[in-house]
């Protein structure tokens, strides 16, 4: 029943889109509301295909678009829990920008975008085939721009904006670059498709995806991961994420941490059949993955401004999804599950931080972490949800980030036994790094002296309503949900006709598994129809690799903990007053040069903004212009000129003395005789 | 069903020329019912237009001058008939944006008509001294209303334009001459009709393929400097910079689509029969176009210019799509036509309206006009969204196709070049919008007000047509697909489709 | 009967006065009188090779040749008394406003 009025999850926010944009400026709050309640229809209707379908149903419907190209909805489990997590989030973000916008003068507006923002998420979450995910993965990165210029009066946010939309751009060119190379390829296997089967539909690429030559599959792969780094904000197209800070807190929380940027994880795992079987794909992703992760820890380190903290750890976060999915390579559809399950536990909690962080922003009227210090004493609401949410990302037991994230590290682990270490070392690395930022932020705006006279209250109650709520998933929802999640997402390719072993043996992985002790290779071909049958086991990841938990060495699975707990006390040692041992400036001077190169963001705003984007491209345009001036324009110039001037001599001719003429008229008469008279003689004529 | 619907769809706009003409004041209104009534009359065409058929519709044919085998003979297909369609909408919506133009008006609206009535022709006739005729009349509105109503250096502009494009279509005279005098009819008489001497250069007996070279040639010119193509298009950007808005409008949607049309029309029947060369000799040309155009956008200071070379790259698409010759190409090519057509209009009019409500058009010197007029700045942003490929408006869907179909049979390596192009073409659309809409407002702008209702709306209506076709681009591409398989098909005559 | 020849030296002496005329004069209406001279002696030429061979072609082109060099005089001197009026002169060397 509900099954039928899929599409209303998406057409619902476009009616609110264009009801906002036309008559919101009329309605108390921009008409907020209607954003609100057609994302909380969205949720209705996603729980009530959730009930009609969990667990071994999917919903696929289907129409022709134009050409070889179709429209359709496609909702498996990988698109449901997007679908569920999206819409409930954002239910919430939406709610809260309702306290948070009232007397902007643009709310209208911030509504509109607002709705068009999660239409066109929730289109691109189940959308049946790779063209219409593009098309909303397009219309979200518009959103994203038009959402971080909202206050497009400041010159800092319309660069953003424009920054956010050209970086991702790159990306996507990339993406638009593997589905035509997609699509020729499948179009070349000339298959005979049923009624109603695309070239481009996922169902139709899992099944086909192993009569594609190898050297295509991986680069296809790549332009895949290059529209996913772009939007995922993964090294080296991460520049966009922090500046999109410029955004009101609620786009940044929607946005650029709970939903749109997860999108790249989302094709990546959508596309795992795909990486899976293309060799280097999914080291690719690893790779991006884990390097980001590090990367973006370290610059969460320097950072003042509150939002830009949260910004690099988003960039992070997403970096252990991409090499969770990455690591699938030893795991085989397992990693998908567990990057997923990071991925929606980690949406829940950097909304949380997020929409913490904009309260704080609220009332205290700055972002810079400097001006704060404890504001805790009069933000109890806001420090505490935000406290659970520093603790879920930290990793701390019991919270979702521990079940979610250290579930990651475990399965690199065993990407290191059988492959490499590297992506291990890297995100472990990476997990310390996550605890100490978090906790130095959370230490140094809720705790010890105010360190500037800043407006002292707490939000209104519409703002806090969302922050317990999901302070509430932030915590339970990681042991409440975790084994049956696994589980669940596991079944997600049964339903298609994905060959793994086969697909692995494209991709080289069962080669590269032989050395594993635990029988990886075979056993992940058919490790997901073995999870499913033992349903709700205590088994996740356990028999995915061949082996108990018991299998991984204890410290092995101690260290995750270890290390978050260590890394908020080394944070608490820094920042918290009640425990201060160490001042920062004692480890690393205004002059330090490690320092200055993380607060520069590895000067990479000078490398791509300042010498590719300025020098290179926009000096390439200036060479341009200057052949079309002096060469392409210019020859045309010089052949005008050349025939003027030629002009200027030939008419000298015209003397205007009439007896000039008449000479000239005789001797031609002559000349035409002689010629004639020469020619009878020849016997031309 | 009205009968001679293409004859009185040319002398509608004729008619309403040579009335506003003497209409002095009053022009606005009659261009506007002269062209609406056109437009009424393709919108009834399209009901009937028979979208599977592979044949000439809607077929006239009178003798002119039996003598020389010139025929008046007007008909369209699934080539032609989206450029009708185009035309009769575009030339609404330019008398629209108009409606407030003061100096000389019953010339202004007049020339406009004018065009209309050649742009109309160009698309509907089916003999190649029509053709050529229509082609040329072309030329002498656009010409005055560039040289009278243009900007400062509108002499130099006018007259580089005339005189370019004039020589181009001299030689592309002279290759039609080529195909008249070379092709006799099986009655020992010579035709200019379109579709025979056509389906006769697949000939190799009556056109060797060293003459066919030469008169392909010939052709191809004479449309790639229409289109513009690199390096045929340095007329291009000064006439648009000098135009007045409306003739930019025109310049763009309409007169560029006549090279279009001739490649679809005229270039891609014979190139089957000539020298390969020219394929990767035209394939060169567009990418080069593409990439260059885009480069060159990113690098103009004023606006207009600006959209002068977007169009450069957009309509190098065409070129691209024509060339790589698959179905999907060439059916995306046609919609790019179509699609470029209707975005441009709002690029070029957003151009002209900051240039009369702000007084320049440079970019450098504009800043967050948006606080001053946001609805224009919503409908200028969604142009330039529409522009630089967002799905869901049409553009995208063009490229797309021509993307797609292009990498069949194109060397991978060019078609990175091209994709390249496609971030480039972000790139300059959101600087120049950032740098004029964005930003706190100039003290100076502080006056600026939204421009008239009657600009807004035809930049509105634009806007919709872009969604219309980005949002269910079925709606012509069964037309253009129908017309894509027939284009990659040796040319049926009319004769042979029994409508004479 | 006149034979032939003499029709055709008489046509040439005129033709040739005229063309000496045209090199040497710069008056105007002596450049006139010169031009009618040659058109004289090609109508002189016209009548004696029709009256030679019996056909009635070259009269008739005679006669069309007279009507145009009355026509063309009839131009020509109107040319040449709005040149006077305007210059005072007819001498065609000091009339050349529109040479380069």
């Amino acid at each position: 029943m509900y099954a039928d009025y899929a599409y209303l999850i998406v057409a619902l926010p476009v009616l609110a889109f264009l009801l906002c944009l036309f008559v919101g400026w009329h309605l108390p709050r921009g008409g907020g509301f209607l954003t609100v309640l057609a994302t909380f229809a969205g949720l209705i209707l996603s729980l009530g295909i959730f009930s009609e379908i969990y667990p071994n149903e999917i919903i696929h419907q289907s129409m022709p678009w134009f050409a070889n190209f179709n429209v359709g909805i496609l909702i498996d489990p990988l698109a449901l829990v997007m679908l569920l997590m999206v819409t409930f989030v954002v239910t919430l973000i939406h709610t809260y920008a309702n306290g948070y916008m009232n007397g902007d003068p643009g709310a209208a507006r911030y509504f509109a975008e607002a709705a068009l923002f999660t239409a066109s998420m929730l289109g691109l979450i189940y959308a049946d085939n790779l063209l219409q995910l593009f098309i909303f993965w397009e219309l979200v990165g518009l959103c994203s721009y038009l959402l971080i210029g909202f206050w497009y009066r400041k010159p800092s946010a319309a660069a953003a904006a424009k920054k956010a939309f050209l970086t991702t751009r790159v990306g996507d060119v990339l993406f638009l670059a593997g589905i035509i190379l997609l699509y020729n390829n499948l179009a070349s296997l000339n298959l005979t498709l049923a009624p109603g089967e695309y070239l481009l539909q996922f169902p139709v690429i899992y099944a086909h995806v192993a009569q594609i030559p190898a050297d295509q599959l991986t680069l296809i792969a790549l332009g895949l991961l290059g529209g996913a780094v772009g939007k995922s904000g993964q090294f080296p197209l991460h520049v966009w994420l922090p500046d999109a800070m410029e955004g009101p807190t609620t786009v940044s929380a929607m946005i650029h941490a709970a939903t749109m940027v997860t999108a790249g994880v989302y094709l990546v795992a959508r596309m795992f059949p795909l990486f899976y079987a293309a060799p280097y794909g999914l080291t690719a992703v690893a790779a991006v993955g884990a390097f980001t992760a590090l990367f973006a820890a370290t610059m969460g380190l320097t950072a003042f401004d509150i939002k830009r903290v949260l910004a690099f750890s988003t960039v992070s976060q997403l970096g252990f999804m991409m090499a969770g999915l990455g690591v699938g390579a030893a795991v085989g559809t397992f990693a998908v599950g567990v990057s997923i399950f990071h991925l929606i536990g980690h949406s829940f909690f950097k909304a949380l931080l997020f929409l913490g962080a904009g309260s704080v922003i609220h009332a205290v009227n700055t972002n810079d972490m400097r001006e704060m210090g404890g504001v805790g004493k009069y933000m109890k609401w806001t420090m505490y949800t935000m406290l659970i949410g520093s603790l879920s990302l930290a990793g701390f037991p019991l919270f979702t980030g521990f079940f979610s994230k250290d579930e990651i590290i475990v399965i690199a682990y065993e990407y290191g036994v059988m492959i490499n270490f590297l992506p291990y070392i890297m995100l472990v690395l990476a997990a310390v790094l996550t605890a100490i930022y978090t906790f130095r932020m959370w230490f140094s705006v809720f705790t010890g002296k105010e360190r500037s006279d800043y407006g002292k209250h707490e939000s209104p109650m519409i703002m806090i309503g969302p922050l317990v709520i999901l302070a509430v998933f932030a915590f339970g929802f990681g042991f409440a949900a975790q084994e049956d999640f696994y589980s669940y997402l596991d079944s997600n390719f049964e339903h298609y006709d994905v060959d793994f072993a086969q697909l692995g043996i494209i991709g080289g992985h069962v080669l590269e598994g032989h050395a594993a002790p635990e029988g990886a290779a075979l056993e992940e071909e058919q490790g997901a129809p073995e999870v499913a049958e033992s349903g709700h086991g205590a088994a996740g990841e356990g028999e995915e690799g061949g082996e108990g938990e018991a299998g991984e060495p204890w410290y092995i699975q101690i260290l995750p903990i270890i290390v978050a707990i260590g890394g908020i006390l080394l944070a608490g040692l820094f920042y918290f007053d009640k425990i201060k041992k160490f001042d920062p400036s004692q480890v690393t001077g205004d002059k330090d040069p490690i320092r200055k190169l993380l607060l520069k963001g590895y000067y990479q705003h000078e490398i791509l903004t300042g010498w590719f984007a300025e020098t290179v491209v926009y000096g390439t345009a200036l060479i341009c212009n200057m052949i079309d001036i002096k060469l392409v324009d210019g020859w045309l110039n010089w052949l005008s000129a050349w025939v003027l001037g030629f002009a200027q001599h030939i008419r000298k001719v015209q003397t205007g003395v009439v007896q000039n003429y008449v000479t000239a008229l005789v001797l031609g008469v002559v000349v035409l005789v002689v010629v004639i008279t020469l020619a009878m003689e020849v016997g031309l004529v | 069903m009205i009968s001679n619907v293409i004859s009185l769809l040319i002398a509608i706009p004729l008619l309403g020329a040579v009335v506003s003409f003497f209409a002095g004041t009053k022009a606005k209104f009659v261009a506007l019912i002269a062209s609406l009534i056109p437009l009424a009359l393709s919108l009834q065409m399209y009901m009937e237009f028979d979208k599977t058929s592979k044949l000439m519709q809607f077929v006239e044919s009178y003798d002119w001058v039996p003598s020389l085998g010139v025929k008046y003979t007007v008909g369209v297909d699934g080539i032609g008939f989206p450029l009708v369609l185009l035309s009769t909408i575009v030339s609404v919506l330019v008398i629209i944006y108009s409606w407030g133009e003061t100096k000389k008006p019953n010339q202004y609206f007049a020339l406009l008509l004018l065009n209309e009535v050649g742009v109309l022709g160009v698309f509907t006739s089916l003999d190649f001294f029509l053709f050529y005729i229509f082609w040329e009349i072309v030329l002498i509105p656009m010409f005055f209303l560039i040289g009278s109503w243009g900007g400062p250096r509108k002499d130099y502009a006018a007259i580089k334009f005339f005189i370019y494009t004039h020589v181009a279509s001299l030689v592309m005279l002279l290759a039609i001459f080529a195909l008249y005098f070379t092709y006799q009819t099986p009655e020992g008489t010579r035709t200019f009709d379109m579709l025979t001497l056509l389906a006769a250069t697949a000939d190799k007996t009556i056109f060797p393929t060293g003459l066919l070279n030469i008169i392909f040639a010939g052709l191809l010119l004479g449309f790639l400097v229409k289109m513009p193509a690199f390096p045929f298009h340095t007329w291009l950007p000064d006439a648009h910079v000098e135009a007045p808005t409306a003739g930019s409008v025109v310049l763009a949607a309409l007169l560029l689509k006549m090279g279009g049309y001739g490649l679809f029309r005229v270039i891609m029947p014979m190139l089957p029969s000539v020298d390969k060369a020219f394929v990767t000799i035209i394939a060169v040309i567009a990418v080069i176009s593409i990439v260059y155009g885009a480069f060159m956008a990113l690098a103009q200071k004023d606006i207009k210019k600006l959209v002068a070379y977007s169009s450069v790259s957009h309509m190098g698409f065409v070129t691209l799509g024509a060339v790589a010759f698959t179905w999907m190409s060439v059916t995306g090519a046609m919609f790019q036509q179509f699609s470029h057509g209707i975005i441009t209009c709002v690029l070029f009019m957003s151009a002209g309206t900051i240039q009369h409500v702000v007084g320049t058009r440079v970019i450098a010197d504009l800043g967050g006009l948006a606080d001053r007029m946001p609805k224009f700045a919503v409908l200028m942003m969604a142009g330039f969204m529409a522009s630089l490929g967002l799905p869901g408006m049409s553009g995208f869907v063009a490229e797309f196709m021509v993307l797609t179909g292009s990498y069949a049979t194109l060397p991978s390596y060019t078609m990175f070049v091209v994709f390249l192009s496609v971030a480039i073409t972000a790139a300059y659309h959101l600087w120049a919008m950032q740098k004029a809409m964005f930003g706190p407002i100039l003290k100076k702008y502080m006056n600026v007000h939204e421009p008239h209702a009657y600009e807004l709306f035809s930049m509105a209506m634009i806007i919709v047509l872009s969604l219309i076709f980005g949002i269910q681009p079925g709606l012509i591409t069964d037309i253009m697909g129908t017309a894509a398989t027939q284009v990659m098909e040796p040319v049926i005559t009319l004769t042979q489709m029994g409508v004479i | 009967m006149i034979p032939l020849e003499l029709y055709i030296l008489l046509a040439s002496t005129m033709f040739t006065i005229g063309l000496y005329g045209l090199f040497t004069q710069k008056n105007g209406v002596k450049l006139m009188m010169c031009i009618e001279l040659l058109l004289n002696s090609a109508n002189i030429n016209l009548v004696a090779f029709s009256a030679y061979q019996p056909n009635v072609n070259g009269q008739v082109f005679a006669l069309f040749s007279i009507a145009l060099a009355a026509a063309e005089a009839g131009v020509g001197f109107a040319i040449l008394i709005a040149l006077y009026r305007l210059y005072g002169t007819i001498d065609l060397d000091n009339i050349n406003a529109m040479r380069w």
